[in-house]
């Protein structure tokens, strides 16, 4: 039943063979060495410094949600710098191949540029999966798992095991991915695939089964996720956290999760079908024998659109959490931002089709179509206006965190803009499959990682204990914006040029000025990397003197900040009892940010396992099996993955118990810790109620050190 | 939720820490989640059928067998009564639990997988008869939409098969702990959703397929 | 070749039009999408320009206040009065969903509906309307290989052109398309909206255009290696012009049998550009290739024809095909 392959086959090693290698690649071969080089380093400065244990123990075994979380964000910040290594190399190609003439570098075998449109396909392809999925997915799934426990009141999520478990398949993803530069070729047919190119008559390669059991390794670990987000949110509420008084992040999270839960079956099913017709020579999406493509398309899309919504609504949350903090006001109209949220995540389901009106599907569908999807322009438009109206009367402080969830609202002002004008047919057919679609999308995903950015700032002294440093982070913020706007802006305009999508070769002259400011655009996003590295030195060399209390804004207003900072591991040392949806900042105007709990109780931890990572790496097996098609290892790994979770069944985890006494103890010891460490109080007020006129004591201002307005006890 | 903190605060009774709060419910935890794995699947059906459903026109059959000429669903109607039956041995085996009786517990769960199998049994059977009159899932889009939905399905069988199995050996090495507890109910809601998965399937694919 | 064998400076002088924008597009502008030359193209430009008025004004809106807010509620600058209590007002709350509700409302019926009936690809109003008694409508079909363009004007002596379109002009122009190998898109920027090409399948499309000229056409969609150079000019002419060019392709010794399209058909990358000229294709060649393709033909891509475009490109030679 087997398909007869383009190539050779052996039964030990599948399609591989040396020369799936790219020795001979003068990009390739270098950076493989690169990679080589530096992960000999790292294992010998690990060994060197006798870490192995210490990462094994804490980090690679962890079911903490916080510690899993961080991994997801440094994973996810990882594949967004390879992601944007990607970009440069497009952007790189666009500007030297542009025009006619000759161009070309005949040692790429390229005619014109540096690649080969065969290597170029790869590039975008990775680009766009690795930006969505590997990057954007990983960044929002490791932000919600470190702050949606904390904003519940709960000490971990629902199932710790599986939520390591999510961790480590979307590691195995990863490495596929990465693995796919040195050991033969990726996908070629853009992220979302197209029939039916992807089939093996024209693709014939192993790409597009890199692509396909990537994917559906993120997808299937973004699942289990998504279950887990539901289950700890529905059932491990801290007393008095009622449904009105979840902060709008959570709820984000939850309308993302229900969207994830329910769209990527649609995905997963869709590419084991095109994995079917590659295969197992079935005829699902080819154009002969009773296939249907457009059914590829579809199903693809089903799951495609509300993905969107799945990465844009977490970033919509943080936005949420982040405007009320530094505007010292609470978020306007809650009931309607959560309806909001709501209102996108279920309308995400019937917009599919304006991915490609193109396909001709008559007017009444396309008119159908174009209407529900400006109807998401409705209950996003709304979210705009209420964050607009959280600023307005309010003390705006404009921290690193502020401008740059203010900069996601600028972009999503653009990006709902163009997509207004995408929604509807007549305007999509001229710009459909132009770069002005991407230009588009980006200005929306760029949002994300504006959020994204913001969020990072903003709980990174929660999780840390220390702020990052304001000024790099401003100057980080500003030169990604201003590589974003001449990155864009060109593109927006290529758009209007006509430039379409995936041109190797943009044959038109006068589209080259444009290929220039966006190569001067990258050149700052390349510098705004470099920010970044530098703003992560800077803050952990001053951390000693950027401590923070439990309330590290002093105007913060969710559950997480009243508990220390670092999260201790057991996240809260009592229970809260929550009494308002903006619990920190109702404790405050209160007075009872010093509260600690007068008495303990003994509570269960659940131990660390090193499962997870098995099951991972297993998975990671069964991939790179199923792509070189080496049977016997595709189903070893197979039935071991089944065995070790039959085994870890089996075995159960009893978890262990902390007492009364010692909870009490460690307590003490993290106040102390964090007492001692920090640095003067930040400055503020921030008040749940009562009218007060402007509050304008600057920073450092010895009238309010005496009593410092905000922030939680006083220096003992 | 402005009326909140209206109210004024006294800062003797109002409680900050939750002192009697006493977690929460593992079993009803772990089933919540189960069920939205039970969510997921439904929509992996859902695209499975979807998928049938636009490849089950006339042409998708190419110039192939159509569903009319190779189902019978009363050999299916077979593979349904041992489906349906497994469901029930598997209830009769839950309402044992109920009474602590591990041997019910035991006998029920056996007495669903022998049916189980019974119906994996046939439906090897049936597709292996299906091959030999030259039906594969090669010859065209809506036979491999048939063989996609209905092969899943029997997977899913197969797995619960697997996890039955796994069951036993952990009730007879460790009896009724909250685990296990909680995995037989888990079991339970992917056997009954299997099982009405397996209504749809024979509906829509065996019997309208064969009128059709 | 490392060295780029592009202009230097002057090339900066194509940002002119950019200034040519704000006062109406020349004739050859760059901006495709903004200086539409077909009925069709022009329609959906109108409907963009409606799009953009309407939404710009409430983003434009949006975003002034941002800003407002911005500097009049800055911590410490003591301008706008602080109210960390204010967090609901209905009034508001009622425009916030009414506004967006009203525009969509608008939009919806003025572009939306309106829209997608008036650039219909298989029937677009704006041109069947208005269609003039006079000249009959032309049909082309349009038949997409791996990378090439083959246009057939089965009311000419099923004349053929390849990777060349010519169209005459106020006439309109009726297309029907398929590929036989992958999926693409079929975009004459000034001219004609994208429509997808797709294998064992037939889309429609139709263009009119009352502007003498040459117009770049693409293949929109990725549809493998040679999707760069898989491009055609369209020609739109007088009447006379094109009856004139219409004698010549007919007069052409160089047929197209359907054994004759097997080799065309073979994946070709068109660097040089090639527009060769069919004097007649055989009858019906087009559903023949459409029932073809659904009986499962194909013409496979060679593996890894394309990583090396050198090397590529002399194989092609090789078969006397460049």
């Amino acid at each position: 039943m087997l398909v007869n392959l383009p190539g050779p086959w052996s039964p030990l090693l599948g399609r591989l063979a040396l020369s799936e290698i790219p020795y001979t690649n003068p990009i390739l071969a270098p950076l493989f060495v690169i990679i080589v080089l530096a992960g000999i380093a790292l294992v010998v400065g690990i060994t060197y410094y006798g870490k192995w244990g210490y990462l094994w123990k804490e980090w690679f075994t962890t079911v903490d949600h916080k510690k899993l979380g961080i991994m997801y964000i440094i994973l996810g910040l990882i594949m967004l710098f390879r992601g944007f290594i990607d970009g440069l190399m497009m952007r790189t190609q666009q500007m030297l191949a542009v025009g006619s003439g000759h161009n070309g570098m005949p040692l790429m075998g390229a005619i014109h540029g540096y690649l080969a449109p065969f290597h170029f396909g790869q590039i975008y392809s990775a680009h766009g999966l690795i930006m969505i999925l590997l990057a954007a997915t990983p960044l929002l799934v490791g932000i919600m798992n470190i702050i949606v426990p904390l904003q519940i009141g709960a000490r971990d999520m629902a199932y710790p095991y599986l939520n390591a478990l999510g961790l480590w398949i979307t590691a195995a993803a990863v490495f596929l991915i990465m693995i796919s530069l040195f050991v033969g070729d990726f996908s070629h047919n853009g992220w979302f695939g197209y029939a039916p190119i992807f089939e093996l008559a024209y693709s014939p390669g192993v790409g597009v089964d890199y692509w396909i059991w990537t994917l559906e390794l993120v997808a299937l670990g973004t699942t289990l996720g998504s279950i887990n987000f539901l289950a700890t949110v529905v059932k491990m509420r801290a007393p008095g956290v009622t449904w009105t008084r979840l902060p709008v992040f959570t709820w984000t999270a939850v309308s993302a999760n229900i969207i994830a839960l329910t769209s990527f079956p649609c995905l997963q099913v869709a590419l084991a079908l095109v994995g079917a017709d590659r295969y197992l020579g079935t005829h699902f999406f080819t154009a002969g024998f009773g296939g249907n493509l457009m059914l590829y398309t579809n199903l693809f899309w089903l799951w495609g659109h509300p993905e969107v919504y799945f990465v844009i609504l977490p970033a919509f949350g943080m936005i949420s959490e982040v405007i009320p903090t530094f505007s010292e006001k609470p978020i306007f109209g809650y009931i309607t931002m959560v309806l909001a949220s709501f209102a996108i995540a279920g309308v995400s389901w019937i917009v599919w089709l304006h991915h490609f009106f193109t396909m001709g599907m008559g007017p009444y569908v396309s008119t159908e179509f174009s209407v529900a999807t400006m109807l998401v322009g409705i209950p996003t438009g709304v979210k705009v206006f209420n964050w607009t109206f959280t600023m307005y009367r309010g003390r705006l402080t404009f921290s690193s965190a502020m401008i740059w969830s203010i900069g996601a609202l600028f972009l999503l002002l653009i990006g709902g803009l163009t997509g207004m004008m995408l929604s509807i047919p007549a305007i999509n057919y001229m710009v459909h499959n132009s770069v002005f679609v991407v230009a588009h999308f980006h200005m929306m995903l760029l949002c994300i990682v504006y959020a994204v950015f913001s969020a990072i700032i903003f709980w990174f002294p929660k999780v840390f204990g220390f702020k990052l440093n304001e000024a790099w982070g401003k100057i980080m913020f500003w030169l990604f914006s201003a590589g974003t706007f001449l990155v864009f802006f060109p593109m927006f305009m290529l758009g209007f040029m006509g430039e379409t999508r995936r041109l190797d070769w943009p044959f038109n002259l006068q589209w080259a000025p444009w290929f220039d400011i966006q190569e001067v655009g990258i050149a700052v996003y390349v510098l705004s990397v470099l920010a970044f590295l530098w703003l992560i030195y800077v803050s952990i060399r001053d951390r000693a003197e950027n401590r923070v209390g439990a309330d590290a804004w002093g105007t913060s207003r969710s559950l997480e900040w009243i508990t220390d900072s670092p999260v201790p591991f057991y996240n809260f040392a009592m229970v809260p009892h929550v009494n308002h949806r903006d619990e920190a900042a109702w404790r405050r105007e209160h007075g009872f940010s010093d509260k600690r709990p007068e008495k303990f109780a003994a509570i269960h931890m659940p131990n660390n396992t090193p499962v997870a990572i098995v099951i991972g790496a297993l998975t990671f097996v069964i991939g790179f099996g199923l792509t070189w098609r080496i049977w016997w290892l595709t189903v070893a790994a197979l039935v071991l993955t089944v065995l070790v979770m039959i085994y870890r069944s089996g075995k159960g985890d009893p978890g262990y118990i902390i007492t009364a006494e010692e909870m009490e103890k460690m307590d003490r010891e993290s106040r102390q810790k964090m007492d001692d460490g920090h640095a003067p109080l930040p400055k503020g007020g921030g008040y749940t109620g009562g009218t007060v006129t402007a509050y304008s004591a600057e920073v450092g201002d010895p009238g309010s050190q005496s009593t410092p307005p905000g922030n939680s006890r006083p220096l003992s | 939720m402005s009326s909140a903190h209206e109210k004024p605060v006294d800062p003797d009774q109002v409680v900050l820490w939750s002192d009697d709060y006493e977690g929460h419910d593992v079993i009803s935890t772990r089933t919540f989640g189960f069920w939205m794995y039970i969510l997921s699947d439904g929509m992996l059906f859902a695209t499975l059928f979807a998928a049938y459903g636009v490849l089950s026109y006339s042409h998708s059959y190419y110039t192939g067998p159509t569903p009319a000429q190779f189902v019978a669903p009363w050999y299916t109607f077979i593979q349904t009564m041992a489906l349906f039956l497994s469901v029930l041995a598997y209830g009769f085996s839950m309402a044992a639990m109920k009474t602590g009786s591990k041997a019910g517990v035991i006998n029920g769960i056996v007495a669903s997988m022998v049916l189980g199998a019974v119906f994996i049994g046939l439906d090897i059977h049936d597709v292996l008869r299906m091959i030999s009159m030259g039906v594969t899932p090669e010859v065209s889009g809506g036979l491999s939409a048939f063989y996609a939905l209905t092969q899943v399905h029997a997977a899913h069988i197969f797995v619960g098969l697997i996890w039955m199995l796994v069951m036993l050996y952990q009730i007879l090495k460790k009896g009724f702990t909250e685990d296990v507890v909680g995995r037989l109910i888990s079991l339970r809601m992917f056997w009954q959703f299997q099982a009405v998965m397996w209504v749809f399937i024979y509906v829509f694919v065996y019997l309208w397929g064969y009128m059709s | 070749m490392l060295k780029k064998a592009k202009p230097g400076h002057w090339r900066y002088l194509a940002l002119a039009p950019l200034l040519l924008l704000l006062n109406g597009c020349a004739k050859h502008s760059a901006w495709w999408i903004f200086n539409p030359q077909g009925v069709g193209a022009k329609a959906s430009y109108d409907y963009m320009m409606i799009d953009v008025v309407v939404m710009l004004s409430i983003v434009g809106i949006t975003a002034l206040l941002i800003v407002w807010f911005m500097w009049k509620y800055h911590k410490g600058k003591n301008r706008g009065s602080y109210d960390g209590k204010w967090e609901h007002s209905n009034k508001l709350e009622v425009a916030f969903w009414g506004i967006p509700i009203a525009a969509v409302a608008f939009l919806s019926w003025a572009v939306a509906v309106h829209g997608s009936f008036a650039v219909n690809p298989y029937n677009p109003t704006v041109i069947t309307q208005h269609m003039k008694p006079k000249g009959d409508p032309i049909d082309i079909d349009v038949i997409a290989t791996d990378w090439q363009w083959l246009f057939i004007y089965p009311q000419f002596h099923n004349m053929a052109v390849a990777n060349e379109l010519v169209v005459p002009a106020h006439t309109p122009v009726f297309f029907k398309l398929t590929s036989t190998a992958v999926t693409t898109d079929f975009f004459v920027p000034q001219l004609v909206g994208m429509i997808d090409v797709m294998p064992g399948m037939r889309t429609k499309d139709a263009l009119e255009s009352s502007h003498l000229g040459t117009y770049q056409g693409i293949a929109a969609d990725y549809c493998g290696a040679g999707m760069s150079w898989m491009l055609f000019k369209t020609h739109v002419v007088s009447m006379a012009d094109f009856q004139h060019w219409a004698k010549g392709v007919e007069s052409s010794p160089n047929t197209m049998d359907y054994a004759q399209f097997n080799r065309f058909a073979e994946p070709y990358i068109n660097v040089h550009n090639k527009t060769p000229v069919y004097g007649h294709v055989e009858k019906g060649l087009f559903n023949h290739l459409l029932l073809e393709v659904m009986n499962g033909k194909k013409w496979p891509l060679p593996m890894f024809m394309t990583e090396n475009m050198f090397h590529y490109l002399k194989l092609q030679a090789a078969e006397h095909r460049a």
